[in-house]
């Protein structure tokens, strides 16, 4: 018989006007190997992990804070749920919050998955389905939440079609219990919540394994890892002598497009590449020559500096004005996705040169080019092009016009009303027309570049660019550093940080993700980064504040990329990549169970979760967290044990997760060994928690990498820096420090008779003063060989 | 003086808004409560001035719950004797629960007083204790410079310009507590 290849053709019996289909043909030798046995819960459905949801939702307690106490939704309302009243269907308002966080995540998860379904499909058509995943000697576990949720070991691109088409089904089933007259319990709505974290958790890594596989990004090969080269951060980078190029979003094939037609026509020295949000850090992992001006909260400001002769736009992050703001400068627009269109003339497949004239003549303010192949060619003619015709335009305002506006502000306070920071513009107005523009440039960072401000001015003075004029001579200087993304942490790093992290030797990894919806500027970004990989933790990030924090520089002109080492070990401060990167942060929790304390993976996320939760100190941030991806995101680092701390913007996400340290039933875990219960200490304490200001969150994010299994000596070093980060920023002992006292030997030998003398006069303790001893107060003793688990399942002896 | 909308003017939750009242109004409610606390954030570093406000409401005998770093302000001024750092999540956390022990373990509060803390935060907290602390009501007030309609009686809006008038506004509420 015929063999039939993958996307082959066959004749069958010259058989006519029969349409035969071909579902999966099963190569010889592809039936999936037993690489390792199944565990119990492939592929789970909504239900399948409640129990789990259900222990972390009772330890960690949904808190609600309702930013709208109406419900709006179906023909019966607006219905009044103010002070938890039911509304006319039956819901309560503590379950229509769980609602709306379930959307928030739905509206995440499909991001995510549609970006990375939308780049299989294309990945697909240019290289096949059988692009291989193989990421090199380094990286064994090419895919540790594939094989944790799935169960399955990909072997080729094509083989997350399967996983796509399940995360789709159950992104349908959990959009279909949003509807009026389906779910009515918080809880569940939480534990669906937490189900759509995890399938987002999987379709960012799957996004990020096939654009690996596909473009040759850094992965598991020498040079890779640690060793990625570094890229060129910030406006003051882009050589605005050249044609310049600005991609904005997510999906980079449109990008790593014009990356190829530069580098075949000879261009790349002669047209600027720069990006903002996401789609500039996988650019520069694909075309080494790219810059990235900017994270997505300057994207404002960066379109109406005017630097761009041509806007390339994918998905995601993307303003929703963002052609209206092109037009303003004259710069033409490219939309390159079917999700953000922006009301444009679909051209792909027409003629470049009718498209490239068009633009550059003007008759049209951008066009759709939905194939990513065809973008490169356009872009990069048009740029030039453009370079020509628009060189003598100047988008700064002159210093007369600075003047005229700043003179012409009346102080009414429309603008901080409207402003999401509450910013004082018209003062600092006030003082730019006195002469001192130091307030107004200083506002340039704190500002979230929304542009509300100028809608509501009362004179029509165009705020955002009286800003960038007052902050420009700063910001022509802005050049930052930072290692490109460097994809998935490799498997001989785990092998060695494995077990100082679960001892607590290293103390922690800190994760900055997320966006730049940040209270007080980008610089606590930065601050944050410096001050954990200083104390030799793991700082490991993506997106937006991977981006942020390289702006600044310390006292030896070093951005924090440039002072530290990039490996996953102590003091790293590692790029993982963009926001679909940030599932390797997932992946290095889950491969310390696998690779360092041999968990079974395969179909094993509940097992997996409960060892991450109970013993690997890791701690996400996103402290300007802002878009519904950023929710389903955290969403998922919580349902796989790892909390969250979010900026004070973060509230607004209306839903926390917090435990209660002084309820002593919650803290009951069970020792694996024998099955014995036990309380134990408050660690991690939340799974979702907001901070006020970055001052707080320092050492709340500390005291979020204890963990019940801490050696005597890892507690000691993760307390030092708790009491010490609390000391710095709060001038205070933590009120809780106590609670994560076992024994003496807990405490740093440096001040450990001051803290002994401390809990015997504070917390009435009982002290052995010969032996150096805690003879009565802890809430349990310290005991080197407690295995804590939440599952009385993986109990292995009865005591 | 200022404007009657919220400081972050989309911030309308629903139909329930609370009121804008002068501070000697707020004064009188502050006494009648029997357990109250005082909710400050980082806000108050920003002036010496308001630590000592603070402080001269601790003084009355009303506890403080120090959140965000503002526990520096009062370390700095050596008022420690009832100031309670607490993370303004944690302890809204807690304020919704009437069984909780409150700061001393004498048990949950009947009145919240919010002051120096970011609006939108603050916002946010009031409104799950409006939405959610309702038996027993939990009465709610802001003393800070914005108006906040998740609170039961607030300041309205204060600019800079004004801040003198804040600034004597705050004098008068001291002086209207009578505990």
């Amino acid at each position: 018989m015929e063999e039939i290849k993958k996307g082959g053709l066959v004749d069958v019996f010259d058989l006519k006007n029969v349409d035969i289909h071909i579902g999966e043909i099963v190569d010889e030798g592809e039936e999936e190997e037993e690489w390792e046995p199944m565990g119990p819960h492939p592929m789970p459905r909504i239900a399948t992990l409640r129990d789990w949801d259900f222990k972390l939702l009772n330890r960690y307690k949904p808190f609600y804070a309702p930013i709208c106490d109406m419900c709006c939704l179906c023909t019966y309302g607006k219905c009044d749920l103010t002070g938890n009243k039911k509304g006319a269907c039956g819901i309560r308002m503590d379950a229509q919050q769980g609602r709306m966080v379930l959307l928030a995540c739905l509206v995440g998860c499909s991001a995510h998955c549609g970006h990375g379904r939308h780049l299989l499909h294309d990945m697909i058509k240019k290289f096949g389905p059988d692009v291989p995943i193989d990421f090199g000697p380094e990286v064994d576990i090419e895919a540790p939440l594939t094989r944790l949720v799935c169960g399955i070991k990909p072997k080729t691109i094509g083989d997350y079609d399967e996983v796509f088409s399940y995360v789709e089904e159950q992104i349908v089933q959990l959009a279909d219990a949003l509807h009026t007259g389906q779910e009515g319990s918080y809880m569940d709505f939480e534990s669906k919540a937490l189900h759509m974290g995890m399938l987002d958790s999987l379709n960012k890594e799957a996004a990020d394994i096939i654009q690996i596989a596909c473009y040759d990004m850094p992965s598991g090969f020498p040079g890779d890892g640690p060793d990625v080269p570094f890229v060129d951060v910030g406006i003051g980078t882009i050589d605005t002598n050249k044609p310049v190029i600005i991609v904005i979003g997510h999906n980079v094939p449109p990008s790593a497009d014009i990356g190829v037609y530069l580098t075949e026509n000879d261009l790349e020295d002669k047209v600027e590449v720069g990006g903002i949000c996401c789609t500039s850090i996988d650019t520069t992992r694909v075309y080494k020559k790219a810059k990235i001006v900017s994270a997505l909260g300057r994207q404002l400001r960066v379109l109406r500096a005017g630097i761009a002769d041509v806007v390339v736009i994918d998905e995601q992050c993307i303003r929703a004005d963002v052609l209206e703001l092109c037009q303003r400068v004259q710069s033409p627009m490219i939309a390159t996705n079917d999700k953000a269109m922006h009301g444009l003339v679909d051209r792909t497949d027409d003629d470049p040169d009718k498209i490239v004239d068009d633009l550059v003549s003007g008759r049209v303010p951008g066009v759709i080019i939905l194939e990513p192949d065809q973008v490169g060619e356009v872009a990069v003619r048009t740029a030039l092009q453009m370079d020509k015709k628009r060189r003598s335009l100047k988008f700064i305002l002159s210093d007369d016009e600075f003047k005229y506006y700043v003179n012409d502000c009346i102080l009414c306070g429309s603008c901080t009303l409207a402003c999401p920071n509450g910013l004082y513009i018209g003062e600092a107005n006030k003082s730019a027309a006195a002469g001192n523009l130091k307030p107004l440039a200083d506002l340039f960072d704190i500002c979230v570049g929304c542009g509300r401000c100028e809608q509501v001015c009362k004179k029509h003075i165009p705020i955002v660019d009286v800003m960038t004029k007052a902050a420009y001579p700063q910001l022509k200087e802005e050049k930052g550093r930072m290692r490109i993304g460097r994809g998935p942490i490799w498997d001989s790093e785990i092998r060695e940080a494995g077990a100082p992290l679960v001892l607590g030797t290293i103390p922690g990894i800190i994760a900055p993700i997320g966006c730049g919806n940040y209270p007080n500027g980008t610089k606590d970004a930065w601050l944050i980064v410096k001050e954990f990989a200083e104390r030799n933790y793991i700082v490991a990030l993506t997106g937006c504040m991977a981006i942020d924090c390289a702006l600044w520089k310390d006292e030896d002109g070093k951005t924090i990329y440039e002072a530290h080492h990039g490996g996953f070990s102590g003091g790293g401060v590692i790029n993982i990549g963009s926001c679909v990167s940030n599932a390797h942060i997932h992946d290095a929790t889950i491969k310390v169970a696998s690779i360092f304390a041999g968990r079974p993976l395969r179909g094993n996320y509940e097992e997996i979760a409960d060892y991450i939760l109970s013993r690997v100190g890791a701690c996400g941030v996103a402290w300007g967290a802002m878009s519904q991806k950023a929710a389903s995101i955290a969403t998922g680092f919580n349902r796989l044990g790892v909390p969250a701390v979010v900026g004070p913007h973060g509230v607004k996400y209306r839903r926390a997760f917090m435990s209660r340290p002084d309820r002593k039933e919650d803290w009951k875990l069970i020792d694996a060994s024998d099955g014995s219960e036990v309380y134990v200490e408050p660690g991690p304490q939340d799974l979702l928690v907001a901070c006020e200001t970055v001052e707080e969150a320092l050492p709340m994010m500390a005291k979020l990498c204890i963990r019940p299994s801490d050696t005597d000596r890892g507690r000691s070093i993760k307390l030092t820096h708790y009491i010490d980060l609390n000391q710095k920023y709060l001038s205070a002992y933590p009120p809780d420090w106590h609670l994560f006292v076992r024994a003496a030997s807990d405490l740093p030998i440096a001040t450990r008779n001051e803290l002994l003398k401390k809990l015997e006069d504070e917390q009435g303790w009982k002290i052995d003063w010969k032996k150096k001893k805690i003879e009565e107060g802890p809430i349990r003793g310290y005991n080197p060989s407690f295995n804590p688990t939440n599952l009385e399942r993986l109990v292995r002896g009865k005591k | 003086m200022g404007i009657e909308i919220p400081f972050d003017v989309a911030s309308i939750a629903g139909p329930e808004i609370g009121g804008i009242a002068p501070p000697e109004v707020i004064g009188c409610y502050i006494t009648s409560a029997r357990r109250p606390l005082l909710v400050v954030g980082s806000e108050i570093l920003r002036d010496n001035f308001f630590v000592e406000i603070a402080i001269e409401i601790g003084k009355k005998g009303i506890p403080i719950a120090a959140t965000g770093h503002s526990m520096r302000g009062f370390v700095e001024k050596k008022y420690t004797e009832n100031v309670y750092y607490y993370n303004l999540h944690e302890l809204t956390n807690c304020l919704r629960d009437p069984n909780w022990k409150g700061l001393d373990g004498a048990g949950n509060y009947d009145f919240v007083i919010f002051y120096g803390i970011i609006y939108y935060y603050a916002s946010q907290m009031l409104s799950c204790l409006k939405n959610f602390a309702t038996d027993p009501l939990m009465r709610t007030v802001s003393i800070d410079r914005y108006y906040h309609p998740n609170a039961r009686m607030s300041f309205t809006n204060i600019m800079p310009r004004m801040e003198d008038e804040y600034k004597d506004m705050l004098k008068k509420l001291v002086e209207s507590i009578k505990r």
